[in-house]
């Protein structure tokens, strides 16, 4: 079908994910154009397109899968064993010509080892199939070993392949071809059914990515998660802190490559993420009609108290207090759709407790309606339905949701849906993660980029997605309300989109909760006007050709970058 | 269309009732046509727009079809019926700008008939014998309600005498707005239902007394029946239990004690309990009638928002893909889950069920019936929502501004912010303050003001500067008379202009200013009732109305110097 097709519109997992993207993305030609759209969390979706996490279900599915594959091996002996032996042969040719895969498409499948796969054959201690499989099996011995542990352990994937190489026998670069190995085992097998042998293929892909990379991956083993040390679930994940590892196959295959996004700032930190030159790279500014965005930044409440979701003044009452007074003015004066993100499920969770404790919920609601986004996926579809509802017959109502969430990715709160998004807090990553640490520490050593730098810019760019959800066209309009002391420093503020400090005015970087209120209502007359969109003062909504040549021109001198 | 003609297909009818004869009408700028479709037929028409006294319509929604009334100079009508409102629209327009044109020409030779420009508005000028060609067919009682309405309220009678016998708006425009007085009044129309309050769940709290460990509820009829539509499980428990297992006092009761166990958020002793109990299990668990509900219900919402059909392709969140345990992800407790529904969640379903509103129409009294009555109300389904999805995936993924601009004219106002106006008063009344000020205190020269501050200067020079540089009190009154003015100005300006301002206002210019304020309130809501302005004849209301405010303006400019010249007297 890919052949065919003019466009194609999938998932960036379909080509970034080399476990995927063998299947799917093989015939792409060179002279296609890859664009990736949205791409301000690229660097997330390549880490974990190479990240991999064990855990004890893991390990018991790949034991059941290691037993029914050698009751298929005894079948085949019985039955069939040409077929083994076939494979054998083939093996010994080198894993290239495997299947009935032409030579030069191939190598997409397992783009972290292109180069070595192809002049190399399968070490001869696993082209049988009987001995591949005792090697796993003592793979997954070993595996369930390290995960006995009371502490968290922390390694690199030199250190772990040589310690498995002394304790379980296995070298570097039989683990290396695990992943092709059981590729071929189960074709030869006629093993259709690969949901269920899911668990076998994480151990491989474990393998395989621990015996090619010697550097930007660590193991980190964890015997129970921090936030519930009463609930023991150990896991072993090998985590990948290099996005460029994962990205590299595509921009080496594909001729242009767009990253592109409305939230991609500072510009200038992707190319180091993803470890590449950009041959062009340019920040458009919007071309609105008017100042249909009003972002602002409150720092204080109506009591003059600081705001903010910094560790040691979240759970502070006052700040509780003056979050739920603000979100009540706004509720008050702003008409239709109001949005709300919280920087965490657990703090919303607690922070909507205390509200509804003192009374404010209740306050909030004579005004507009509330529904939440909850972690379940089918009620929150349903709560945004009935969100929309509640804005359509003009009742009005507020959305709970969270930064990072599924909400905040992907759902437009534009027109009436949303006149007003509030961000309560600096959307920071849970720091005290030990995968974040490792990848803090990569990111430090390798790119040379500072840990508070990167948690920034992590945080900002989700702070900037979800209040961008608020404005999908230039006939709609919306305010944007960052709610947090932090936001009028300058480190974190200058990491906000062009296009937001574009509208940000000195004036609203230090509000207080009267002065925002004040604001809104003098924003929302002049907007809620009826406006001239063919543009008698000069800029039209909709463009022309002649009007985009024209803009041609100015623009290059406009150009941020 | 003032120009050419309208062609529509109609039935020609002697009587509203009547079966009609089919045909065809044809109207040019001075004739009216009608020919049957049968050409034995006798009903064929032929008459001038001068011979025509007035026209009446159905009103569109009304239950009435589509229907034109011509009345004759001479006594009689003609009345046609149309296929659809669109042409009755269309012909109705044509026909009041035809019959302008001939009333334009009759008014010469009669002159009893005064006809507004744009042919809408016609009105003679004693009330009590109006007539109107304009008006949709209404009933005299409702004529009757209008008149007495106006009698009694005399402020309403300004407004018509200024607005619809000024040919501002029409008849029929200026009622549109006051529905409710008329509907109140006559007290035919069904009442309102009254919906959910917003905040149902949040008003079920229990009560303690403080001295015991006693926990109290209160409980109503109205709870009752918003329990029951908050939770289908305990709905249907109440219909499976009461009475033949239970009393409905003990089923209360139970259910509140799973309610207070699940208050103190408590799982594991909720857990225990309902092991225990049966029945309070049923209080405790997820509804599993909701649940079911959710998953119809998920195959209707709006598609841009569908999060769950996404989820397949995010296989990275499966288990073993990715990173199962970094700083952005959540935890969540996995033991006694069926325990643990959440306060969100009820939030979740409360804006449900208050959005859906009351779907019952039964006195509260009795729970079982309540109960009964909501369990058919639940069984009626809607069938028109596969529409309402279509519909709706459209309106999302329209872009407005990639639209080609609706060609609606424009007519815009001019808005000025009324702090402008405090501002400027403020400045100026301050300017005259200090003014005030100086002309009191330094009545100078300027050569005086300078010797006196080279006397000053020298005197500084010779004595070196005294221990204040200013006396205190000196200082104090510079300060009052620069500051006070201002503040107290602003302070009556700003916050009690009712009293301060208008009340100190002669009487008649009081009354007028509020006449003023009432006219504009009305105008406005004309004004923004007729957007987007799609039809001509929109746009010729929306013009007279404008022109009408920007009138009011230079009067009350005119007052405001007149004020200004009684009070500098």
């Amino acid at each position: 079908m890919v052949q065919f097709a003019n466009v194609v519109v999938y998932s960036y997992q379909y080509l970034l994910d080399p476990k995927v993207a063998g299947y799917i993305s093989k015939e792409m030609q060179k002279e296609s154009v890859v664009v990736f759209d949205e791409a301000h969390n690229i660097d997330n979706v390549c880490i974990e397109a190479l990240s991999v996490s064990v855990r004890r279900q893991t390990l018991e599915g790949a034991r059941r899968n290691l037993n029914k594959m050698r009751q298929e091996i005894e079948k085949f002996k019985a039955t069939d064993a040409g077929r083994l032996r076939a494979e054998y042969n083939r093996l010994v040719e080198g894993l290239a010509q495997r299947g009935n895969l032409p030579f030069t498409d191939n190598w997409l499948s397992n783009p972290a080892l292109p180069d070595d796969i192809l002049k190399e054959a399968v070490p001869g201690n696993i082209r049988r199939a009987e001995h591949f499989l005792h090697v796993l099996r003592r793979l997954v011995q070993y595996l369930e070993g390290r995960l006995e542990t009371d502490n968290v352990e922390k390694e690199g994937p030199v250190g772990f392949v040589a310690s498995i190489n002394t304790h379980a026998g296995i070298d570097q670069k039989t683990l290396k071809f695990c992943y092709d190995r059981l590729h071929s085992l189960m074709l030869t097998l006629e093993i259709t059914d690969t949901d269920e042998f899911l668990h076998i293929q994480t151990i491989c892909d474990f393998a395989t990515l621990v015996g090619t990379y010697t550097r930007g991956f660590s193991i980190i083993i964890e015997p129970f998660d921090e936030r519930m040390p009463h609930i023991p679930d150990p896991v072993l994940q090998l985590s990948c802190h290099d996005a460029s590892l994962a990205i590299k196959p595509v921009f080496d295959r594909f001729q242009s490559v767009v990253i592109t996004s409305g939230t991609l700032s500072p510009i200038d930190l992707y190319p180091r993420l993803l470890n590449f030159h950009p041959v062009v790279s340019r920040s458009f500014t919007m071309s609105l009609t008017r100042d249909c965005i009003c972002p602002m930044v409150l720092t204080r409440g109506s009591d003059q108290l600081p705001v903010s979701t910094k560790f040691d003044m979240r759970s502070d009452l006052g700040v509780v207090r003056n979050y739920g007074r603000l979100l009540l003015e706004m509720a008050s004066v702003v008409p239709d759709g109001i949005v709300c993100f919280f920087v965490s499920y657990s703090y919303m969770d607690g922070i909507v407790n205390s509200w509804n404790e003192n009374g404010i919920l209740k306050e909030i609601m004579q005004h507009k309606l509330v529904f939440i986004e909850t972690q379940d996926v089918v009620e929150t579809t349903l709560a945004l339905d009935n969100y929309r509802k509640a804005c359509d017959c003009g009742r009005g109502a507020i959305f709970f949701s969270v930064a990072r969430g599924k909400v905040a990715e992907g759902i437009d709160f534009d027109r009436h849906y949303g006149r007003l998004v509030i961000m309560f807090g600096v959307p920071f990553q849970y720091t005290l993660s030990k995968i974040l640490l490792a990848r803090l520490e990569y990111l430090r050593d390798t790119f040379q980029i500072k840990e508070g730098d990167f948690l920034t810019f992590d945080a900002l760019r989700q702070a900037a997605q979800c209040v961008g959800r608020v404005i999908r066209s230039k006939a709609d309009y919306g305010m944007m309300i960052f709610a947090d002391k932090r936001y009028s420093r300058h480190d974190k503020r200058s990491k906000l989109p062009g296009w937001i400090l574009s509208h940000l005015r000195d004036a609203h970087l230090n509000l207080s909760t009267d002065m925002a209120l004040h604001i809104a209502r003098e924003f929302l007359r002049k907007m809620a006007q009826p406006y001239d969109r063919a543009g008698g003062s000069g800029r039209k909504t909709l463009l022309s050709q002649e009007d985009v040549e024209k803009m041609g021109d100015g623009i290059l001198n406009e150009m941020q970058y | 269309m003032a120009s050419g003609h309208v062609i529509k297909r109609a039935k020609y009818k002697t009587s509203p009732k009547g079966a009609g004869t089919p045909g065809v009408l044809k109207m040019t700028e001075n004739k009216i046509m009608f020919k049957p479709n049968d050409p034995t037929s006798a009903s064929k028409i032929d008459v001038e727009f001068r011979s025509i006294k007035g026209y009446k319509n159905t009103k569109e929604g009304s239950n009435n079809p589509p229907l034109l009334n011509l009345s004759l100079e001479q006594g009689g009508s003609y009345i046609f019926e149309f296929e659809n409102f669109l042409d009755l629209q269309v012909c109705r327009e044509f026909v009041g700008n035809a019959l302008t044109k001939s009333g334009d020409a009759a008014k010469a030779k009669s002159g009893d008939t005064a006809k507004a420009k744009s042919g809408e508005a016609v009105a003679t000028s004693d009330r009590s014998t109006v007539t109107y060609p304009d008006e949709q067919l209404i009933s005299s009682a409702e004529m009757e309600l209008r008149i007495k309405l106006l009698r009694e309220n005399s402020e309403l009678q300004n407004l018509h005498k200024k607005f619809v016998l000024g040919n501002i708006l029409t008849e029929s425009e200026f009622w549109a707005t006051r529905k409710k007085l008329l509907d109140g009044d006559s007290g035919t129309k069904s009442k309102q239902r009254v919906g959910f309050k917003s905040s149902m769940i949040l008003d079920i709290k229990p009560m303690t007394d403080g001295r015991t460990n006693k926990v109290t509820f209160n409980l109503t009829p109205e709870i009752k029946y918003q329990i029951f539509a908050l939770k289908p499980a305990v709905h249907r428990a109440f219909l499976n239990h009461v009475p033949n297992k239970m009393t409905e006092k003990d089923f209360w009761t139970k259910y509140f004690r799973a309610e207070y166990l699940h208050s103190t958020k408590n799982a594991v002793a909720a857990a225990a309990e309902a092991a225990e109990d049966e029945e309070l299990a049923i209080f405790l668990k997820d509804d599993d009638i909701l649940a079911n509900a959710a998953r119809q219900k998920i195959r209707r919402v709006d598609p841009t928002l569908d999060m769950e059909a996404d989820q397949g392709d995010d296989y990275m969140h499966l288990p073993d893909h990715g990173i199962f345990r970094d700083g952005s992800k959540e935890i969540t407790d996995s033991q006694h889950e069926q325990f643990k529904r959440t306060f969100l969640q009820d939030l979740n379903r409360q804006g449900e069920v208050v959005l859906e509103g009351r779907t019952i129409d039964v006195e509260l009294e009795d729970p079982r019936t309540v109960a009964e009555a909501l369990a058919q109300s639940r069984q009626e389904s809607d069938e028109n929502a596969k529409q309402e999805r279509l519909d709706r995936i459209s309106r999302m993924t329209e872009m407005e501004d990639l639209q080609a601009p609706h060609d609606h004219p424009l007519a815009p106002l001019c808005i000025k912010d009324p702090r402008d106006y405090f501002d400027s008063q403020l400045l100026k009344i301050s300017d005259d303050t200090r003014a005030g000020s100086e002309q009191l205190r330094c009545s100078l020269s300027s050569e005086e003001a300078y010797g006196s501050l080279r006397g000053s200067i020298s005197e500084i020079k010779a004595m070196g500067l005294s221990d204040p540089v200013v006396r205190p009190e000196v200082a104090v009154m510079v300060l009052n008379g620069l500051t006070q003015n201002i503040s107290s100005t602003k302070f009556q300006l700003g916050k009690n202009a009712q009293e301060s301002i208008l009340n100190s206002l002669p009487n008649t210019t009081k009354e007028e200013l509020l006449h003023h304020w009432i006219s504009i309130q009305e105008l406005l809501r004309h004004f923004w009732s007729s957007y987007p302005i799609t039809t001509s004849y929109l746009y010729a209301k929306v013009s007279r109305v404008k022109d009408a405010m920007s009138k009011i303006y230079p009067q009350l400019e005119v007052t405001n110097v007149l004020l200004r010249k009684n009070i500098s007297m």
